[in-house]
């Protein structure tokens, strides 16, 4: 190459690399917020980041080109602990991320090659949304929306993970909520479009962080996984989340080292359940106790409390923990509780991660707001997906297991091996609530007590085995052995650990 | 000093306050035992602060949502 030729390379990359330009960097820098490359770099594994598309700019509008290096999204490929991943990083500094015709052509080409070539996909979201005034009239919306027509369209062939760092609307919102794990930092603002904008649609002010802050999608929507103090701490969210995932659907979860002392805290693992059957527990103390030491990343921990899901290992290998969770609301599972488990449960089938449900609960809730609510229909796609699962599944009854939510936890031919413990407790309903639907009696009428004898059949674990509606009755301190066992009995030997993907379509976020 | 209010996660009847006025309680500290679907439910803080006052009397029934106390922090 000629002088010239060397010269131009140089001063284009270092325009590309200068980003939106040294005053909004330093803008960041000075809030503690990372810019789009230091993300990339904090994200992936020294030196291995290959940047596709360093000299893109605006596609659309000439006079941009100056002001629009890489077009605002950061995207290439690169090493997460040793595992190939694309990844795309908005870059805000730059015309606010906002999405124009060749950053949207970089994303595709990233999905593109992370579906067929079989990577995880990461997106790092914060982005103003469609750019102006591009996206503007007949000619702009033509040309720039809707010429992918699989832009959107999820079938789960690899993991998507995204974190939202800043403020994220359209598009970065989209694949936020496609993803299988999804990543707020404190500060962020997850929404449809700006508070702004809404604030001119519907004529009244709108406070960004009440629309879409993180204890929105962390309590109410449920979008959020996880939730980080900082860009630092989402990064490595994300790399703890893939840890557990397997690159794409055709092949098993990694298989980890095993803790040591794994397994250690099972001595006083009866302790952690109270004597009295009224007393409620956090079930997450068990689970810990239970799987390999460390490995227990809960997700959606503030979104329906009641049952609790995360990703665990278990003798190394991954498992998809479901657990109702007595301490709040004694366990009874809502609406919410069930999208919770469903698209946990999705999740898991769809990335071959064999599923554990560990069982204490009353029921469903039920009543009037349950069922304005849709609680039939969330109740039965809970089910469906707990159905139409082809990875293992493997129940242990803890305590209480009643009426349908018995079915929904796996009870019967709903998992592979259920096992309870000596503590359980199986039945349709309380025989008290029986007596009164079928006689209208309560304590203290005529005739209560012998009815209630009728009902008060025995709900203990041993009728249960006794007509192999239950495999085992386990000590709960052989939990941990136990389910390693039966999930090596039950490993998918015919297909390498691949299950068939059922509800690879079903929705991300219900 | 801002005043906290603590509210019922379940209707049910408060069955055992376990805190007094003044005290202390720790993030994640139990305030009182609500009693509901036959089981006992904690009212946990999840902040912590000081008790300022309860709203509810032990043996009361209490709506889900409902303020059952006021902590300061």
């Amino acid at each position: 190459m000629s002088a010239t030729t060397d010269d131009r390379y140089e001063a284009k990359k270092a325009k590309a690399m200068a980003m939106g330009g040294p005053e909004k960097l330093a803008r960041r820098r000075a809030a503690g917020v990372l810019n789009a490359r230091e993300r990339v770099d904090k994200l992936v594994d020294a030196g291995t980041f290959i940047e596709s598309g360093l000299f893109g700019s605006s596609g659309t509008r000439p006079e941009d080109n100056d002001r629009s290096p890489t077009d605002g999204k950061v995207a290439g490929f690169a090493k997460i602990d040793g595992r190939e991943c694309a990844v795309v990083a908005n870059d805000f500094t730059v015309m606010g991320a906002s999405s124009g015709a060749t950053n949207g052509r970089k994303i595709g080409h990233m999905k593109r090659v992370a579906t067929s070539r079989g990577l995880p996909m990461v997106f790092l979201g914060e982005s103003s949304g469609a750019r102006m005034p591009d996206h503007m009239g007949a000619r702009g919306m033509g040309a720039l929306l809707g010429n992918d027509p699989t832009q959107y369209a999820r079938m789960r062939e690899t993991p998507w993970a995204s974190a939202t760092l800043g403020l994220s609307y359209g598009s970065s919102s989209w694949y936020a909520v496609l993803s299988d794990f999804c990543v707020l930092r404190k500060g962020s603002v997850l929404a449809v479009s700006s508070a702004q904008l809404a604030s001119l649609a519907i004529k009244e002010d709108v406070d960004p962080e009440v629309m879409g802050g993180w204890q929105v999608h962390a309590e109410v929507t449920g979008f959020a996984d996880h939730v980080a103090e900082t860009d630092e701490e989402a990064l490595a969210a994300i790399r703890t989340f893939l840890s557990y995932m397997p690159n794409h659907h055709n092949e098993a979860p990694p298989v980890c080292s095993v803790p040591a002392d794994s397994g250690s805290a099972l001595a006083n693992i009866a302790k952690l359940l109270p004597a009295k059957r009224t007393q409620v527990y956090d079930i997450r103390t068990i689970v810990r106790a239970i799987v390999d030491t460390g490995s227990f990343f809960e997700l959606k921990p503030r979104f329906a409390k009641v049952a609790v899901t995360g990703l665990a290992r278990l003798d190394g290998r991954t498992v998809g923990i479901v657990a109702n969770n007595p301490l709040a609301r004694g366990g009874a599972m809502d609406t919410d509780a069930c999208e919770k488990i469903t698209s946990f449960l999705v999740l898991c089938d769809s990335f071959n991660i064999p599923i554990v449900l560990l069982v204490d609960n009353p029921g469903f809730s039920i009543g009037v707001e349950a069922e304005r609510r849709r609680a039939p229909g969330k109740i039965m796609n809970f089910m469906q997906a707990l159905q139409l699962c082809t990875v293992p599944k493997i129940s242990v009854i803890i305590r209480k297991s009643y009426g349908q939510a018995y079915l929904n936890m796996g009870g019967g031919r709903n998992s592979d091996e259920v096992a309870a413990w000596p503590t359980a407790e199986v039945s349709f309903m309380d025989p008290t609530f029986a007596v009164k639907i079928v006689h209208g009696l309560s304590p203290g009428d005529t005739g209560f007590d012998e009815a209630f004898a009728q009902m008060n059949k025995d709900s203990e674990a041993w009728g249960i085995a006794a007509i192999y509606a239950v495999q085992s009755v386990i000590q709960p301190h052989e939990t941990r052995d136990y389910l390693i066992r039966m999930l090596e009995v039950h490993r998918q030997r015919l297909t390498n650990g691949v299950g068939q993907h059922l509800m690879r379509a079903w929705p991300t976020s219900f | 000093m801002a005043n906290i209010e603590i509210r019922s996660d379940v209707s049910g009847s408060v069955w055992k306050i376990i805190t007094g006025i003044g005290d202390t309680i720790e993030p994640g500290g139990t305030l009182m035992i609500i009693e509901s679907m036959k089981m006992e439910i904690p009212v946990i803080c999840e902040e912590g602060g000081t008790v300022q006052k309860f709203t509810v009397a032990e043996t009361d029934a209490v709506n889900e949502g409902q303020v059952v106390a006021v902590l300061s922090k």
